[in-house]
């Protein structure tokens, strides 16, 4: 089932003559985990906000094209109604959290509340998240007296408990540590493997090689390649020329193919490079 | 030699009282590239504003090129000690980019002639000569980031300092940011904050270690990237090559390139 579909998207932010988003045509299918990579500039957090209706609902500009998610018409709909459909994560929790709530368990119920969800409804919910992001022992704390990787897991929690559709997440880790990262990717391996439908805008290549099924590179607000994860992130003449550069663990499989070590495909995965060193060192 | 930046048992504390700083020892000489890595609230931002004087030592001393920072005022210690924002928009205030990197050296009573000389000298070495007359809110994040350098360097520090100089940018962004740190440690000393194990392993030689308001680590980028201890307790990944040589047997474990890694292979099948 399509549960995403941008049909001859462009996008004109106002005040500029020239689109950031150039006719694009994508379909997105349910439980898919597709990554999206590219250059700075190249539109993808713009993608990712028409997603939710920020673009056209809340930043000025000129929208062609249809964008449908779940059958809703992003165009003629609502904020407030795409948002029961599309969780979208920011960069920085900051923007995120409504900051309505003192502790963690306020913070999740906001959205709940608003809806006018059942208060028991709302108690199970809360704790089932709060269990799933594994912040039980910091439930009562104000979320921003958390760590930076604390508040960006209570912030997708706040974005999962509205349970939408679709979750996109726009470089969730990028103003994190090492730890706020490797929390964060923890919860998101959780999330890929209940199939939840991912959309996840990022520049670390490892990262979509550990979970993304499909992988979009944008350029120039055109969608530039589109397909299977490991074709995509293997294919070292395809990345370069978009400015993306590869896992290291491809680039050692290629330099050992040009230095006739290696004839079998690429590597992505560690398991791939662990396997392939094995079977090297053996022969 | 007297090091450029000699730290003697610092502490610093907070007005609130919150410790930030516990005793720190170290030298940082003329030339070096050093790396300061740690969690988010370790005490690397903290460590670094000693330098310049924007913080002054709760107790111990902070002395650049042997005069304690004690009784110099930020604005002379900002001669020597130059220090660049992790978010480009912190920084630039100025509209076109010629202006922005411009107004450090028009605080230093230079002549005209030597502003202009001084900015297109930082100019050019980030290569932005091109961009000179551009908005500054025109440009994107990548050149955003090589404008602050640039500011920087027009001043003319013995020190330059650079927070994050990788966060935000994309791969062909982070790539000229090597070249340029390289670039800088010509004539300058330089150290940088980051997350970032990759570009660490590229441009420093040397790793400081900041976890909990204490320097645990000192020494060679490599060593720390053995030291499993280290590695858990800051929760740093070394570059994932370095990962994958540490789990195959008999294999040297400070391996940071594919290149060495291939050398790895042949000199163990022989």
């Amino acid at each position: 089932m399509d549960i995403l579909k941008f049909k001859n998207f462009s996008w004109t932010y106002e005040g500029f003559n020239t689109p950031i988003i150039k006719k694009i045509n994508l379909t997105i299918k349910k439980g898919e985990f597709v990554g999206m990579i590219g250059r700075v500039g190249a539109g993808r957090s713009s993608l990712c906000s028409s997603i939710l209706g920020l673009i056209p609902h809340f930043y000025p500009g000129k929208f062609e094209g249809n964008i449908i998610v779940d059958g809703v018409d992003v165009e003629t709909s609502s904020l407030s109604k795409l948002s029961t459909i599309v969780g979208l994560v920011f960069q920085s929790p900051t923007n995120q959290l409504s900051g309505a709530g003192t502790t963690v368990e306020e913070e999740l119920a906001f959205g709940l509340e608003n809806l006018g969800i059942q208060r028991h409804e709302i108690i199970k919910r809360v704790e089932e998240m709060v269990k799933l992001i594994g912040l039980e022992k910091f439930s009562s704390r104000n979320p921003f007296e958390l760590s930076g990787g604390q508040q960006q897991k209570v912030a997708i929690a706040s974005v999962l408990i509205m349970e939408p559709k679709i979750l996109v997440m726009d470089e969730p880790t990028a103003q994190l540590d090492p730890l706020g990262t490797k929390l964060v990717f923890d919860l998101i391996k959780k999330l890929a493997s209940k199939g939840i439908t991912i959309l996840l805008n990022t520049q670390n290549v490892d990262q979509l090689a550990e979970f993304a099924d499909r992988i979009i590179i944008m350029d120039k607000g055109e969608i530039a390649a589109d397909g299977d994860a490991r074709s995509i992130l293997t294919d070292i003449t395809l990345l370069k020329k978009y400015g993306i550069e590869p896992s290291q663990l491809t680039t050692l499989s290629y330099k050992m193919k040009e230095k006739k070590l290696w004839n079998k495909p690429l590597c992505l995965t560690m398991k791939d490079a662990e396997e392939m060193v094995c079977e090297v060192m053996k022969r | 030699m007297t090091p450029i930046i000699k730290v003697n048992n610092l502490m610093f504390s907070y007005p609130n009282g919150v410790v930030a700083l516990r005793n720190i020892n170290l030298e940082i000489n003329k030339g070096e590239i050093v790396a300061i890595i740690g969690h988010n609230g370790s005490g690397k931002t903290t460590l670094v504003k000693t330098f310049n004087g924007l913080l002054k030592p709760t107790s111990g001393e902070v002395l650049i090129n042997g005069v304690s920072t004690k009784n110099e005022n930020t604005a002379k210690l900002s001669k020597i000690v130059g220090y660049v924002f992790q978010n480009p928009d912190d920084q630039i205030f100025n509209n076109s980019v010629y202006n922005e990197v411009a107004f450090g050296p028009g605080n230093l009573n230079l002549k005209k002639e030597e502003i202009n000389k001084r900015v297109l000298n930082a100019l050019e070495i980030v290569g932005l000569e091109k961009d000179k007359k551009m908005h500054t809110l025109d440009l994107s994040l990548n050149k955003k980031k090589l404008v602050t350098i640039a500011s920087i360097i027009a001043m003319n520090p013995e020190v330059i300092i650079l927070d994050e100089p990788s966060s935000g940018q994309d791969h062909e962004g982070t790539v000229k940011i090597e070249a340029l740190i390289k670039e800088l440690q010509k004539n300058h000393t330089v150290i940088i904050i980051s997350h970032d194990m990759n570009l660490v392993s590229k441009v420093a030689s040397r790793v400081i270690v900041m976890w909990d308001s204490n320097l645990i680590f000192d020494g060679d980028k490599r060593t720390a990237f053995m030291n499993s201890d280290l590695l858990k307790k800051t929760d740093v990944s070394p570059p994932i090559i370095t990962q994958l040589a540490q789990k195959i047997k008999g294999f040297r474990k400070d391996i940071l390139t594919a290149d060495e890694f291939i050398d790895e292979i042949i000199k163990l099948k022989k």
